[in-house]
């Protein structure tokens, strides 16, 4: 007769429990068409701002920037949230949640392997925008470094140095980087709430529009939370109706760095941090949220 | 019963990242980022559409798509669509210093040399006074640019040229470039060009030539043929002593 | 304090009763009412009962995906709505969907990580279960590619992958061919004789009967009947006899016997080979051509 053995201990939380899970979530990813038709069509996007108007050289690289990390930012999202969107519920659906969860596997692991999975897809797919966007501004950069040199060939030394001067600082920029890192940082975000609406909503469809409402709104949240914190002469119902906006829904304004970035302004490093420590305080919450709902989920 | 467990941790939490937000939004104040005044007039100059987009997290986007309509609008010198346009792209890029800086350009040189040459105004009064509105175009949109921008050198300097080209106005012309040269990253003309303008102004000879004093003894990189014309115009004019002066 | 005469039970249910409340109505569903119920270690457990009856719940609750209302599951003593119960169980839910974009293969590894397996013992195990249910051939193959009674396999073979000492099958056998199905069946024996306690559901009857040892038969969620099968279907009073080549002297003289000792005969006849037995071996006697595609 076979009994489990009685010394056999159960680990509370195991890693590889929950990269199993985020690995196969990652591979599920993948192998669905809607990601590659998304990446396709932002890397498209990118690439196509080489095509961008042709005006001053400043102007050119200012418009290639926006283009670019303002497609970044969009398919970064949208990518997040549909990915995010369909794992709950098909995983129900098709009752493969069961046999995942009729294994010794927590449902925080199970979460949290499915949120893993998601944000690895999430930050492979912005590296390969990202590569592109730099290939395309590299690219952009030498020939007008090289156009420039032509034209300075009878200038001074001194000036055509400080042409190219120029031309280098309007492209290249430390702080694409802190924008880029912030791009995934909300993306992430977007990802975990979705998680979390997931766990109570009847529909993947109800999940998306739900994420779509929260976008804008996010976005619109530190108008209403001014407004709110500044102002006495509002009514009862104003002011109820601000807080609710307010305390619901996440401030997605604070990730929005790519438009000062392309701007040329600088992001100092502790307002970088703080921006990521912020989004990490989101995503941990969410995902105690999601798992709060899902604990107790009668599958 | 669960549900308003978890509505209300919501609510909790947004109570606790309140002060960090609050904070993270007076950080990008200070910064001067997304210095956008999202007001009903704004709303109705770009639409629901384009409105809505700028409020997402598109604005710089937005602000692009303006900015290519204008370039359309400058090649068929429609002049007053210019400045409807250059209006909303800096309201919504008030940090993109190329915008204000084309804005003024566009204002303060093109446009008011289509209007001095305007055929449709037979009287040179007329085309006089719409030439000046525009520089005054030109040299509000370099005014507000800098109160968003205070840190960046090329707004001043831009002004700058704007009182030296447009209204001849040295002082204020030296005033912008030496402001601009004040500045980290500003071009190294600028303090020669802030001398130069300090030149021409009338009581101000002798702070003028010191300032070209030091540049001239600064190096021989300085020593260029307009700051040596107006350090050898000043010396005549100041009468200094012939062992203190330059050599020929 | 222990108790060496009374052994934990592999499954334990004691006043289980799952109320499922129905949305925006006042009122609910009972799923399960005040079950009780015991499979203790090295049995074959068949839970019978029509669709609808709280089979599936109540496997369900055993394995916590679904909390009870009321009451207490315990697998091996432990507690069900505890993950740790979960180490010596291995589960085939009810036509079951894989991951479709794995192999089969594939899906025993992640499987297998799941029950904290990994490298070489991984490896070793998922050869084995592969080889038990017999998909060695079809292992590079993407589950979106399998049959129904293969899917059903992989499903056995994810259920064994820790070697648990507990099989939960829900319909083990609902939608597959008779052949497949007697593998499964064959299976689930070969289980038995390795001392592995299995539970299982079915609303075919035929099937529990030839490999259960006890069954319980739920109906609206309350246990009607509960019991050994020898004990739930022997008819006392009743003996059957079955003889082959019998002249028709024989039979005459044993109705006499019969007669003369007051018993009575009640049904005689030729025995029928059962449809399924039938086709079993028309299926068998072809060319198997579709052995390996």
């Amino acid at each position: 007769m076979k009994v489990p053995m009685n010394d056999f201990r159960h680990r509370v939380f195991s890693f590889s429990r929950m990269t199993a899970i985020a690995g196969n979530t990652f591979t599920g990813l993948t192998r669905l068409k809607t990601f590659y038709v998304l990446l396709l069509f932002a890397l498209l996007l990118i690439g196509s701002s080489v095509f961008m108007a042709r005006m001053t050289f400043q102007q050119e690289f200012q418009v290639l920037k926006d283009i670019a990390l303002g497609a970044m930012s969009i398919f970064t999202s949208l990518l997040a949230v549909i990915a995010t969107a369909r794992l709950l519920p098909q995983d129900i659906e098709d009752r493969t949640a069961y046999t995942v969860l009729a294994k010794p596997v927590s449902r925080f692991e199970y979460l949290a392997g499915k949120l893993l999975g998601v944000l690895l897809l999430v930050a492979l797919s912005l590296l390969a925008m990202s590569a592109l966007f730099f290939a395309v501004l590299l690219f952009r950069e030498q020939s007008v470094l090289n156009e420039t040199s032509r034209q300075m060939a009878a200038a001074p030394a001194e000036q055509s140095a400080e042409a190219l001067r120029l031309v280098r600082a309007s492209a290249f920029n430390v702080n694409l980087f802190s924008g880029i890192a912030v791009i995934y940082v909300k993306g992430c975000l977007l990802a975990a709430l979705t998680l979390f609406v997931s766990t109570f909503a009847t529909s993947t469809i109800f999940t998306t529009i739900v994420m779509a409402f929260v976008y804008f709104i996010g976005h619109l949240q530190p108008i209403a939370r001014e407004y709110w914190l500044q102002t006495n002469s509002a009514g009862m119902f104003t002011k109820t109706f601000l807080a609710l906006v307010v305390l619901l829904f996440p401030d997605l304004q604070s990730f929005n760095l790519t438009d000062d970035v392309v701007a040329g302004n600088a992001i100092p490093t502790a307002l970088l941090l703080k921006t990521i420590a912020m989004g990490v305080f989101y995503c941990g919450f969410y995902l105690a949220l999601a798992w709060t709902v899902f604990f107790r989920k009668e599958l | 019963m669960r549900a308003v467990a978890v509505i209300l941790s919501v609510l909790l939490f947004g109570a606790a990242r309140l002060p960090m937000e609050h904070a993270l939004a007076e950080t990008h104040r200070q910064l001067h980022f997304r210095a956008v005044d999202f007001n009903l007039d704004l709303r109705e100059q770009l639409g629901q559409l384009g409105f809505v987009a700028a409020l997402s997290g598109f604005r710089s986007l937005v602000a692009d798509a303006l900015f290519i309509q204008a370039h359309v609008a400058w090649e068929r010198t429609e002049w007053g669509r210019v400045l409807f346009l250059f209006r909303q792209i800096t309201t919504l890029q008030p940090r993109a210093v190329l915008f204000w800086d084309m804005a003024a350009w566009h204002m303060a040189w093109n446009a008011s040399t289509a209007a001095m040459n305007d055929p449709a105004q037979p009287r040179l009064a007329l085309r006089v006074k719409t030439a000046r509105e525009y520089f005054q175009l030109g040299k509000d949109f370099l005014e507000r640019g800098i109160k968003n921008n205070p840190e960046r050198p090329e707004l001043y300097e831009a002004l700058a040229r704007l009182y030296r080209d447009k209204y001849e106005d040295h002082e204020h012309a030296s005033e912008f470039f030496a402001k601009a040269a004040a500045l980290p990253g500003a071009h190294r003309y600028t303090r020669r060009f802030a001398a130069y303008e300090l030149a021409q102004c009338a009581g101000r000879e002798r702070e003028a030539y010191a300032q070209l004093r030091a540049l001239y003894d600064s190096g021989e990189q300085e020593r260029l043929p307009t700051l040596l014309r107006h350090l050898k115009e000043l010396e005549i004019k100041l009468d200094i002593r012939p062992d203190q002066r330059i050599p020929d | 304090m222990d108790y060496p005469a009374a052994p934990i039970p592999a499954v334990a249910l004691t006043g289980v009763t799952k109320i499922f409340p129905v949305p925006f109505q006042r009122r609910s569903v009972v799923a399960v009412r005040d079950l009780n119920l015991a499979v203790a270690v090295g049995q074959i457990y068949g839970l019978l009962g029509p669709n609808g009856s709280g089979k599936s719940t109540t496997l369900k609750i055993i394995l916590g995906l679904v909390p009870p209302t009321r009451g207490q599951a315990r697998i091996f003593g432990r507690d069900s709505d505890r993950v740790a119960s979960r180490e010596s169980v291995g589960f085939l839910p009810e036509s079951p969907y894989f991951y479709k974009f794995l192999t089969g293969e594939e899906t025993l590894r992640f499987y297998g990580k799941l029950c904290g397996l990994r490298g070489a013992a991984l490896k070793s195990r998922v050869e084995e279960m592969l080889a038990l249910v017999g998909l060695t051939s079809a292992r590079t193959r993407r589950l979106a590619g399998y049959s129904k009674g293969m899917l059903q396999r992989i499903g056995l073979a994810q259920a064994l992958i820790q070697e648990p000492s507990l099989l939960v099958l829900d319909e083990p056998t609902a939608g597959v061919d008779p052949a497949g199905a007697r593998e499964i069946r064959d299976l689930i024996l070969e289980l038995k004789t390795r001392g592995i306690t299995v539970l299982l559901s079915s609303h075919l009857l035929g099937q529990v009967q030839e490999i259960c040892d006890r069954v319980g038969i739920l109906a609206n969620g309350v246990l009607v009947r509960e019991g050994a099968l020898s004990e739930l279907l022997g008819v006392e009073n009743q003996t059957q006899l079955l003889l082959e080549n019998a002249p028709p002297n024989l039979l005459e003289a044993i109705d006499d016997l019969a007669a003369r000792s007051g018993a009575r005969v009640i049904e005689r006849g030729r025995p029928r080979t059962s449809l399924e037995q039938l086709f079993l071996e028309a299926t068998e006697a072809a060319p198997d051509e579709s052995a390996d595609e």
